[in-house]
């Protein structure tokens, strides 16, 4: 299992949370600039996360031309 | 030779030796006619064209795609002398050939497992939005499976992805898949998603994907799968049992995984959207400050105003009874006592005058 991969889910994930929190009626200004870098730092991330990002692809040695 | 005697049986035996030493397997295509099941488990036809006619016999569960008279198949066969002293072919695999008979076997399994609802929507699993792990059963040597490939690692990456390499045509290739299929199926640690790809190819080429055990394989499968073979137009029983057809083989990897821009995009997005709300918070608050402190300012000048304006009568009154303006007018105040012989001061506005007192009467 990618960690990697698990972790840009989890940071996209992370996102939305916080995109849904400056549309809720939680919203109040005097936390939305810390969360706003919150959201920049974490679209950051997730860019340097996908640039570096590779398949991990492997051809299994086991034959299934017999039972 | 001519000295060798031997028994019936015996010589059904050597019979069937020498036709096993000199055709071990033999493919034959030809028409199909006679075709018949008795007690639900043994298959009898007779395999034909213009020049002759051969019986063939098979099990049942041998069957792997529907077959009836007039189809055009290839078998895969073993020849054989019966003890009734009847040449007969024992059938090892058959399979429809050409178009038509193709068309005609997809169409009868078709709507034969319809029937059974392998094909319905209710059926249908959804595939993870980001997917860790993946398994791929393709032959590495497609073309089609270097597309999917190629495709999957554009979109996305950090996938682990195991590919079970199998023949993707001819008659072992449902075999392998159906293989490869269950030994995913009995991971410890099952992938997410099992896809199935192949590239283009003659309806001959795609036959195995019209498999009747691979389809129910498909069907059956734990994992939810993806099959995408041939072309756009191209459809097979396989594609209608997966959880999810794709077009081609590129198209499976779309569906399989993300593309990285488009993510990227909408994370950006995302950020732009939520620095608008913040925009707009500031910009509400400011315009809620901004009234606040005219009309701040507005209550402040009217109460200054009224102050203004009552401290400007209050100076006239005061300035009214100012005794100097009176003394400046003409009057004078006089201080002391009014008794004759006495001494008063009498107060101008220039000057104070001391005076005596000569006379005091009554008015």
């Amino acid at each position: 299992m990618s960690e990697t991969n698990n972790t840009v889910s989890k940071k996209l994930a992370k996102l939305s949370e916080l995109v849904a929190w400056f549309e809720s009626d939680e919203f109040v200004l005097e936390q939305a600039v810390e969360r706003f870098h919150e959201a920049q730092k974490l679209a950051d991330e997730i860019e340097g996360d996908l640039a570096t990002l590779k398949n991990d692809i492997v051809v299994l040695k086991k034959k299934f031309d017999e039972d | 030779m001519e000295n060798l005697v031997v028994s019936v049986s015996d010589a059904i035996e050597l019979i069937n030796q020498t036709l096993d030493y000199a055709f071990p397997t033999l493919v034959i295509e030809g028409e199909v006619a006679s075709f018949k099941v008795n007690q639900g488990k043994f298959v009898f036809f007779d395999i034909k064209d213009d020049g002759g006619t051969l019986g063939c016999f098979m099990m049942v569960f041998q069957l792997r795609q529907p077959v009836e008279d007039g189809m055009r198949v290839r078998v895969v066969v073993s020849p054989k002398v019966t003890n009734w002293g009847k040449f007969s072919l024992t059938v090892r695999d058959i399979q429809p050939v050409g178009e038509g008979s193709l068309k005609r076997a997809f169409e009868l399994l078709k709507e034969k497992l319809d029937k059974e609802g392998l094909f319905v929507p209710e059926r249908k699993r959804t595939l993870p939005a980001f997917p860790e792990r993946i398994a791929v059963i393709s032959s590495t040597q497609a073309a089609g499976y270097a597309d999917f490939v190629r495709l999957l690692n554009e979109r996305w990456g950090g996938v682990q992805v195991d590919v079970a390499h199998v023949q993707v045509q001819g008659i072992e290739a449902p075999k392998q898949i159906i293989r490869a299929l269950q030994y995913f199926n009995e991971q410890e640690n099952l992938p997410e998603i099992i896809v199935i790809v192949r590239g283009g190819g003659s309806a001959d080429d795609l036959a195995a994907f019209n498999d009747e055990p691979l389809v129910r394989a498909i069907a059956a499968s734990r994992v939810p799968t993806v099959v995408g073979v041939g072309h756009e137009v191209d459809e097979s029983l396989a594609d209608m049992a997966a959880d999810v057809r794709a077009a081609t083989p590129s198209h499976a990897a779309q569906l399989i995984v993300p593309d990285k821009h488009d993510v990227l995009r909408g994370a950006r997005h995302d950020v732009m959207r939520v620095a608008n709300v913040v925009y707009r918070a500031t910009d509400e608050l400011s315009n809620t400050i901004r009234r606040l402190l005219t009309g701040a300012i507005d209550a402040f000048d009217e109460r200054f105003g009224r102050v203004s304006e009552l401290l400007a009568t209050s100076r006239t009154v005061l300035e009214a009874y100012d005794p100097q303006a009176v003394l400046a007018r003409g009057y004078a105040i006089i201080r002391g006592t009014a008794k004759v012989g006495g001494t008063i001061e009498v107060e101008q506005a220039k000057r104070y005058i001391t005076a005596e007192v000569t006379d005091v009467r009554d008015k």
